[in-house]
């Protein structure tokens, strides 16, 4: 084939690529180094002015951020757990074994902001049938409108979503392991326990670290159950940064600053997700 | 300190996997199970493992009920036919794996783990992973952790099979090094094959099973010597011993109508009748003052050459102590060694061999 025409075969994949993520990155850098709001929409040049003001005058990103870090790693840990749990529940050998795959995936296939609807009318104050039960033991705890217990009706909700993705995983990972290794640790004797410690968890060590991951990528974007559960409300104790971003840019229209924010964040998103990812791999594959 | 198995049985579905096998084996011995595949043979270690459950019988070891004893208490080794390891861990831990279950201090592991590696001569690849092994020395962990362990029921299922051939003759010599050694006074070991060659060369005591039944239960020399049926004559052959429909007829025996043997004088004392004749592959010689076969196949074989044959309905198999070549369709001159046959009653049970009755 010609030399000088092979390129152009190139060309769609790199114009979409331009298009969907190199262009939209660089407006937004361009975008933060701008005041564009809604009395100034323009793109005029103020220097790294915003984000002097994102790290010296706005505490409520970093807090927003760092209460992030903890539902993500919170829900994801649980999530990992649960998932866990369920995957090993249905890969042995139960009866129903298939209905219950199936069971266990439904959170899933539901729409997330539909299902936060519904929660939030579970744990309603008064009105809410979480309380309607527990009105039998003499409390109704505040589900939303607590500081405290509102972060945790976000974390139960999340970890109902997305658990079936994790037991998914986990469960496609079980299935594809070797056998043998089993028989021979039964051999070897050990039990149950120490087959789970010593065999089944090391085996899936690689598939829990992709697991995990993917799920804290997802769980740092936690935006639309925050959205519709709480506002991030009371006041702004379940905030996160997406959530915070999007108030910044889309209520408040400080479109400028809110590019700043979004790249500061995307920064320290692929910062830490690097470091983590590293320090799973060190931790669950010796050597 | 005796295994003892009890009319075990184990029948999943339309066939037996387990036929009430009954046996007793001894501490300090080794016991080659001898089958073809699907025999039994893999059905029966694991049944002693507790790695397949059975239908009914009894199993006591040391005089103690072994069915209620989960596997992991059992104290059994097993190396298996594929080789089996922890993919995850190096060939030190691999190695290791059964004396931590046992909770050992690290110290003593260390110690029987280089042992066991002296023992298999890894020496130097403690700290590889196992996918960085040839197959060689991936079942050499595999048994180096069956050693390490000093179980007392030793099972090796067809450990041998999967290697290539210089190997599994190493291997082999190694195996009797290694059970001679300390091991083999407390230990039972038991050995299944589908080569009688191997078997033969173990020297021990040969178990014949054949659909999940067992055939034969005796030394080497004896089950070499006199098989006690047809089936164990094909068995514990290679090639399978030829074993032909006939009758002894007037001071001859009759194998069809053209290939008549006078009867020996060894065989006189056998009434006239119908019978199953055996006869091994290295009993039928090349003679010209022999019969005329017709040669279907020739397989050249190291040394030797297998000539399949045929004459009218009789058909042969016949081992030749040289190379040499032959092709389809060639006419050659056989001639029987009458002296060595065997003769199988009619329900195919021995009732003449030509070792008892010299």
């Amino acid at each position: 084939m010609n030399f000088k025409h092979k390129f152009a075969f190139l060309f769609p994949g790199l114009f979409v690529l331009i298009g969907i993520l190199i262009f939209p990155i660089g407006f937004m850098i361009r975008l933060s180094l701008s005041s564009w709001d809604t009395f100034y929409p323009g793109l005029d040049f103020i220097g790294i002015e915003n984000y002097v003001r994102l790290f010296t005058d706005d505490s409520r990103f970093w807090e927003s951020f760092f209460r992030l870090s903890f539902l993500s790693v919170t829900t994801v840990s649980l999530q990992y757990i649960i998932g866990f749990s369920l995957a090993l529940m249905v890969w042995r050998d139960i009866i129903f074994k298939r209905f219950f795959r199936v069971l266990f995936l439904i959170p899933m296939m539901t729409t997330p902001v539909i299902m936060t609807v519904i929660w939030r009318t579970f744990f309603h104050e008064s009105l809410g049938p979480v309380n309607d039960i527990l009105s039998i033991f003499g409390i109704a705890p505040p589900w939303l409108t607590n500081e405290h217990l509102a972060k945790v009706t976000i974390i139960i909700v999340e970890v109902w979503q997305w658990t079936p993705f994790m037991f998914l995983l986990l469960l496609a990972g079980l299935l594809s392991l070797p056998k043998e290794p089993f028989l021979a640790a039964s051999v070897d004797g050990a039990g149950p326990i120490r087959k789970f410690i010593y065999v089944t968890f090391p085996l899936m060590a690689p598939i829990s670290i992709g697991a995990i991951i993917i799920r804290l990528i997802e769980a740092s974007k936690i935006m639309d159950t925050v959205y519709v559960l709480t506002s991030g409300g009371p006041g702004t104790s379940t905030e996160t940064s997406s959530y915070y971003i999007f108030v910044k840019g889309l209520r408040e229209f400080q479109f400028g600053y809110s590019a700043a924010l979004s790249f500061t964040y995307l920064i320290i998103m692929i910062i830490s997700l690097t470091i983590i990812s590293k320090l799973l791999v060190k931790l669950l594959i010796k050597k | 300190m005796n295994l003892i198995t009890e009319n075990l049985c184990f029948k999943p579905e339309h066939e037996y996997y387990l036929n009430d096998i009954s046996l007793e084996f001894k501490a300090g011995n080794l016991y080659t199970l001898l089958g073809r595949t699907l025999s039994g043979k893999t059905s029966f270690l694991k049944t002693i493992a507790g790695l397949q459950p059975v239908d009914s019988g009894q199993i006591t070891f040391a005089g103690k009920d072994f069915n209620s004893i989960p596997v992991w208490k059992r104290n059994v080794a097993m190396v298996y036919q594929q080789f089996i390891n922890y993919p995850h861990l190096t060939v030190f831990d691999n190695i290791a794996f059964p004396l931590k279950q046992r909770k050992m201090k690290f110290s003593d592991i260390q110690n029987e783990v280089s042992s066991a590696i002296k023992k298999v001569g890894l020496q130097g690849f403690e700290k590889r992973k196992i996918q960085e092994l040839s197959g060689g020395q991936q079942q050499r962990v595999a048994l180096a952790r069956s050693l390490a362990k000093k179980a007392k029921i030793l099972l090796l299922d067809e450990p041998l099979v999967n290697l290539d051939y210089k190997l599994r003759e190493d291997l082999r010599n190694e195996f009797k090094n290694i059970f001679s050694g300390d091991l083999s006074s407390q230990s039972i070991l038991i050995y299944a094959s589908t080569d009688p060659l191997e078997a033969m060369q173990l020297n021990g005591n040969i178990i014949v099973i054949d659909e999940g039944k067992i055939l034969q239960h005796d030394s080497a020399k004896e089950v070499f010597e006199n098989p006690s049926n047809v089936r164990v004559a094909e068995i514990t052959n290679e090639p399978a011993m030829n074993i032909v429909n006939g009758s002894i007829e007037s001071k001859k025996i009759i194998l069809n109508k053209d290939v008549q043997i006078d009867l020996p004088d060894k065989l006189k004392t056998i009434k006239p009748g119908k019978y199953f004749f055996g006869l091994r592959a290295s009993d039928i010689v090349l003679d010209d003052s022999g019969f005329q076969f017709v040669v279907d196949l020739a397989e050249i074989s190291g040394s030797e050459t297998i000539l399949h044959l045929h004459q009218d309905n009789l058909k042969f198999v016949s081992l030749i102590n040289e190379v040499k070549n032959f092709n389809n369709r060639d006419k050659v001159m056989l001639k029987i060694m009458s002296e060595n046959l065997y003769v199988f009653n009619e329900k195919g049970n021995l009732i003449f061999s030509p070792f008892k009755n010299k």
